[in-house]
Parts: C-alpha cells; structure tokens; sequence
C-alpha cells in the first residue's frame, strides 16, 4: 500500500482520510528523518490504526515512529469510552516499560575515579540479563498481588524509597482498576521472582552527568544543573507484562470476530473498551503497569544503596531525588478537551511519552510552573534528554510525546558492525564504564545501531510538543 | 566416477530474517510438525548458545490454540514461561502429537547457568506479527517474528 502524505508545515506531515480510515493520520517529523521512515511499513500501520473503531481525534505517530506490531512503535490513539475499542497490540508486549530519573547533589568530579566502583556495585544489586531474577526477593503470590494492585507504593511501603517519591511518578506509581486476578497464573509466575530485575535488551540503569542546560529556569525548577550526576533507569513489567499480553492478544483475536470488528492487520485485534474482554483487559494491564512501578522503584532502592556503599555518603548528602518516572507503553482512562467539549478517552501510547503542561490536574504540585518533566534516554554511548510536557502537546497529541531514538541497525547487523571490536574498550576510551551480562546484547546496542536521538528530540521541540531542558552524557551503564 | 558426490542439497532449519527491531525467522521443514522443532530451535538460539545445553532434564509440553500457527506462537509462548519460570532451555524437541488446534510435545535440557550458559537476547513473546504458516517445496515453510 502506497501511502499518501501532505506536507502541513516544517514537522507535520498528514497521512489524508482514505479507504477504510475513519480519521486522517498526522505524523511529527522532519523531511530529512522521513526518509527513513518510509523505508519500512510504519505509515502504512498509521493508516491502519485510524480504521478502528471510535477513534477520537488523528492517528498519530511521534518523531521515533518505526515499524511494530499492528500499531507502530512511537503511535498515539485515543479512542472514545463508549464507541472505541482498546487494544494489547497498542500498548505492546512489556506493558508500562517506562524511563525514571534520579538528581544526585555530585558534580562530575565527585564521581569520575570511582566510576569502575559504582558500576560493579549497580551490577552486583540489581540483576541483570538474560534470565534476571531476583534469590533474595521471592513473593509469594498473595504478596505478588498486593503489588500488581498497589505499585510503587507497595514497594515503598516495604521500605523501598520515600513516600515523597510517589508524588514524582506518573499516575503516583499506582494505575487505578488494576485486578490481580485477571492476570493468568502463568504470567504471576513468570513475574513472581522477577520484581527488582532490569532484564535484558534495551534495558539499563545509567549514571550521567548534565553536559548542557537549553533552559536554565526549567532546570533549576527542576533540581537540575550543569555537570550534576543524575541516574537513568529504564526497565518495565519482565515476563509478567509479556505474557499479560500475550494472554490478553488471544482474547482479543476471539473478541475481535466476536464484535464483528473489521481489521486490516491481525495484530490490531482490540475489543470495545465498554466489553467484558475490554474491561478485563484494561484491568489486567493496570495490574501489570503497577508491577512495572514497583520494578523501577525496587530498583531505586538498590541504586541509592549502591552510591551509599561505594561512596559512603549519606542519603541527604547524596541527593539522589526521583525527579519523574513516565511510561512509554500504555492505555490509560484520561480526560481530554475534543472540540471544546471534555470528554474522557482512551489513550494508547506505544513507544510514546506521555507530556502535559503546566498547571494540567495530573501534574505533580512540584512541576505545576514547568510541566511534566519528560525522559528521553538515547543510545549507551550518546546522550539522553530531559523534557517538559507542553499546551501543545495536550491539544494536539493528546498530551504526549516521542519515547527515544529507534534502532537505525538490526540486532543482527549490529553484531555484524561490531564483530572483532572490543565495544567495552571502545567505550572506556570514551569515559564510559559498561557491564553487561551478555557481550551480545552490548554489541546489539552499540551507538551507531540507533538513529541520533538528538534529532527526534528537535523535531519534538521544534513542532512544540515538548520543551527542551537538558541534555545528559553517560559516565557509566549496565545493560542486561 | 564412483556415482554422484555431490552432497544432498539441505535446506536451512531456521534462518534469522532482516528486521530492524527484533529477531525474524523463516523456517523450513519436511513436515508440519519439523516445522514446529525448528521454531523451538530458533527460539533457543536466540536466547543462548545451543550447542552448550545438554539433555538433563525432560519437560512434557501440551499446548492449545484456535489454528496451526496460532499453535505456533503458542508452543513458543509456552517455551517462554517454563524459562521465565524455571530457567528452562530446551536442547531437542520432539512432537508427540500433533494437530492443527493442538500440540503435545517432550522436551529435552537443561535449566540456564549463566556460569556455563552466554546470555544472547531476552525474548519477550513470538508474535502474530506476519506469522505464517504454508507449503514450500515438498514441505512446509513458516515465517515468525520474536518481540525483543
């Protein structure tokens, strides 16, 4: 299928209404990075989204769009409560996989002769790779429950982190309608002594530093400054988000014929949000994301520790604050303004960062002035950005925003790229400590596998729907 | 001339397919149910060293599904689970039984050492995402995306 795509102004382009479309397509990118966009087949998912049933508002597809599995990765659908449909396909397999960030009180030379120290310490505390799990953190199931309903604030009341730092996640760490017993057996168990693990592929925690501030009333609202270290964790919801999933995919392939719904790709399989597979869906999924918190907030307890231990300061010395946490791979039940009129929706962001404005209701008190605070991490060897949610972003894109760079390269091909180089090395040479539990996921996430993520970024900036704070260099990583 | 020589021309049990995010294989086999092993196989080699497991343990594998590559995405989900859940990785499969709706399976390894086992790529699901499943030559073809 040919796609047709009229130019709106510098960073939108329109996919028009046609064929089976109930709404047009609207896709946020520069000339240059659509190039490569339409070398795979992700407008063409762009245009499938918008035949579904209910859909509110454009399809949308943020700067990082690639190619996915029914949706595209980077997509962005709303749909209506009571007309549209809700989709596992829209939120992918690790449901709530989403971006945290940490301030620290250090500058860089506080940190720059211990980096080897600090990195084994973070991958001594937090498993890590293929097969991740956790020997001293088994739940058992009642308790494994408590989290899937409770989410971060399971974990901090255990003891892991500060009530304080619930104010400073999406949603308070907590997705409401979550019900641990739509959640499969299989998928507690495959979640069971996976709390607290990073996991492997993309996933990482990350020591940086601020190497450029874009907006220095921002950052400092923010507690960011130039050369402070700050900490990137990225991880989501392990097996359990999978197979919820994958369980509730299958449910969806039945409903989907069931309701008599007319899709052009399979993996598009979705329910009405107002079904008995819709509902369950939903609150399954929420289970899930809340597990996803908890994992990222886990794992922020063993991050403080580890800078405890290596550096032996203590936590008001350290200053490792949770500054935000977002998802990136959800559907959640939001308000929005459509056409003058509020109206509850829907949205699915799948690879998509969600970026409201200043003052918006669902906006932490500490961030009413700025607006959201927003986390793009890059590649290992490059940069990462923080953001703030914008207007913009909330009357055009349904409050959100891009997610990361999107792989430039194969797996495949950047083991090829990387074969004979020691990438470890190589790093090093660039101030960069790497571990990793399998030298094969390193050399997959090598830079040159990924586009820059500078350039989605600007085209995020530039067409208003976030606003540049900073930019952070990595110091050191640990990949799964 | 002592006959022919040439060797039989073979055909690739898997093959790892160009695709940027995640890992796509196209698989063949003689029969419906080969196709099924050499999913399994590919499976396993994404996560790990195949060569490296050995044969210590035996797992009984029954799976449903509504269509034979439903079955498909369901046998290798099912794979998934027994390594998330008791670090189980299979070195040789065999079908024991084997319908389009149903698929009874034994598999044969070991549960994963990272001492002794290399990490390749965390799977997180076989996908329906351009599954299929057809007739190829005397035998079957399949094509499969893993989600990374």
């Amino acid at each position: 299928m040919a796609v047709k795509l009229r130019q709106v102004d510098e960073y939108r382009w329109e996919l028009p209404r046609e064929g089976k479309m109930r709404t047009r397509g609207l896709v946020y990118a520069s000339k240059e990075m659509l190039a490569k966009i339409q070398e795979d087949r992700s407008l063409e998912q762009v245009a499938n989204v918008a035949t579904m049933p209910g859909i509110v508002g454009a399809s949308l597809a943020m700067p990082d769009i690639h190619w996915g599995y029914g949706f595209p990765i980077g997509g962005v659908a709303a749909f209506d409560l009571d007309e549209g449909v809700v989709s596992p396909g829209g939120v992918g397999y690790d449901i709530n996989c989403g971006v945290r960030l940490l301030r620290t009180n250090l500058e860089r030379p506080q940190v720059s002769g211990r980096m080897d120290e600090l990195v084994n310490a973070l991958f001594a505390n937090i498993p890590s790779g293929v097969g991740s799990r956790r020997k001293d953190l088994k739940l058992t199931m009642p308790t494994l429950k408590q989290v899937l309903r409770l989410g971060g604030a399971w974990a901090v009341k255990q003891g892991y982190g500060e009530v304080s730092d619930l104010e400073h996640i999406e949603a308070r760490g907590q997705i409401e309608g979550a019900d641990p017993d739509l959640v499969s057996q299989f998928a507690l168990d495959r979640g069971k002594d996976q709390l607290g693990t990073l996991g492997s592929g993309n996933h990482f925690v990350e020591i940086g530093y601020v190497t450029e501030i874009f907006d220095e009333s921002l950052a400092r609202a923010l507690g960011l400054f130039l050369n402070q270290v700050a900490v990137i964790v990225h991880t989501g919801s392990r097996g359990l988000g999978h197979q919820v999933c994958d369980d509730y995919i299958k449910v969806m392939l039945k409903a989907t014929g069931k309701y008599g719904i007319e899709l052009p790709d399979r993996q598009l399989c979705c329910a009405p949000i107002t079904s008995p597979e819709g509902q369950q869906y939903l609150a399954a999924m929420a289970a899930a994301a809340n597990f996803a918190f908890a994992n990222r907030q886990l794992i922020t307890h063993w991050v403080r520790e580890s800078f405890e231990q290596v550096l032996h300061l203590g936590p008001r010395d350290l200053g490792l604050e949770l500054i935000y946490d977002v998802a990136h791979n959800i559907a959640k039940i939001e308000n929005h303004q459509v056409n003058g009129a509020s109206r509850k929706l829907c949205v699915h962001r799948k690879g998509a960062t969600r970026a409201y404005p200043p003052g918006h209701p669902e906006t932490p008190a500490a961030y009413k002035e700025t607006g959201q605070p927003v986390l793009i991490p890059g590649d290992m060897g490059r940069y990462s950005f923080v953001l703030v949610g914008t207007e913009t972003a909330l009357t055009e894109t349904f409050g959100s925003t891009c997610h990361g760079a999107g792989r430039e390269m194969s797996r495949a091909q950047a083991v090829k790229v990387s074969r004979g180089r020691n990438i470890v090395e190589e790093m090093a040479k660039k101030g960069i400590v790497v571990r990793g539990a399998g030298r094969g996921t390193i050399a997959e996430e090598i830079s040159e596998a990924y586009k820059d993520v500078e350039n989605v970024v600007n085209v995020a900036h530039g067409a208003g729907i976030s606003k540049k704070v900073a930019k952070l260099k990595p110091l050191g990583v640990i990949k799964g | 001339m002592i006959g022919d020589i040439r060797p039989r021309v073979r055909y690739q049990k898997y093959r790892q397919m160009a695709h940027t995010a995640d890992a796509a294989y196209r698989l063949r086999g003689e029969s419906l149910a080969e196709i099924y092993v050499n999913a399994a196989q590919a499976l396993m080699a994404t996560i790990t060293d195949r060569r490296r497991l050995r044969a210590r343990e035996t797992k009984d594998i029954s799976v449903e599904a509504p269509d034979r590559e439903a079955l498909l995405v369901a046998w290798l989900n099912h794979l998934l689970y027994l390594y998330d859940v008791d670090g189980f990785l299979g070195r040789d499969f065999e079908i024991l039984e084997l319908q389009d709706e149903r698929l009874q399976a034994r598999a044969w390894g070991e549960v994963f050492d990272p001492e002794r086992h290399e990490g390749k790529n965390a799977v997180k699901a076989a996908t329906y995402h351009h599954l299929e499943i057809t007739r190829w030559d005397h035998g079957w073809q399949a094509t499969v995306i893993l989600d990374l």
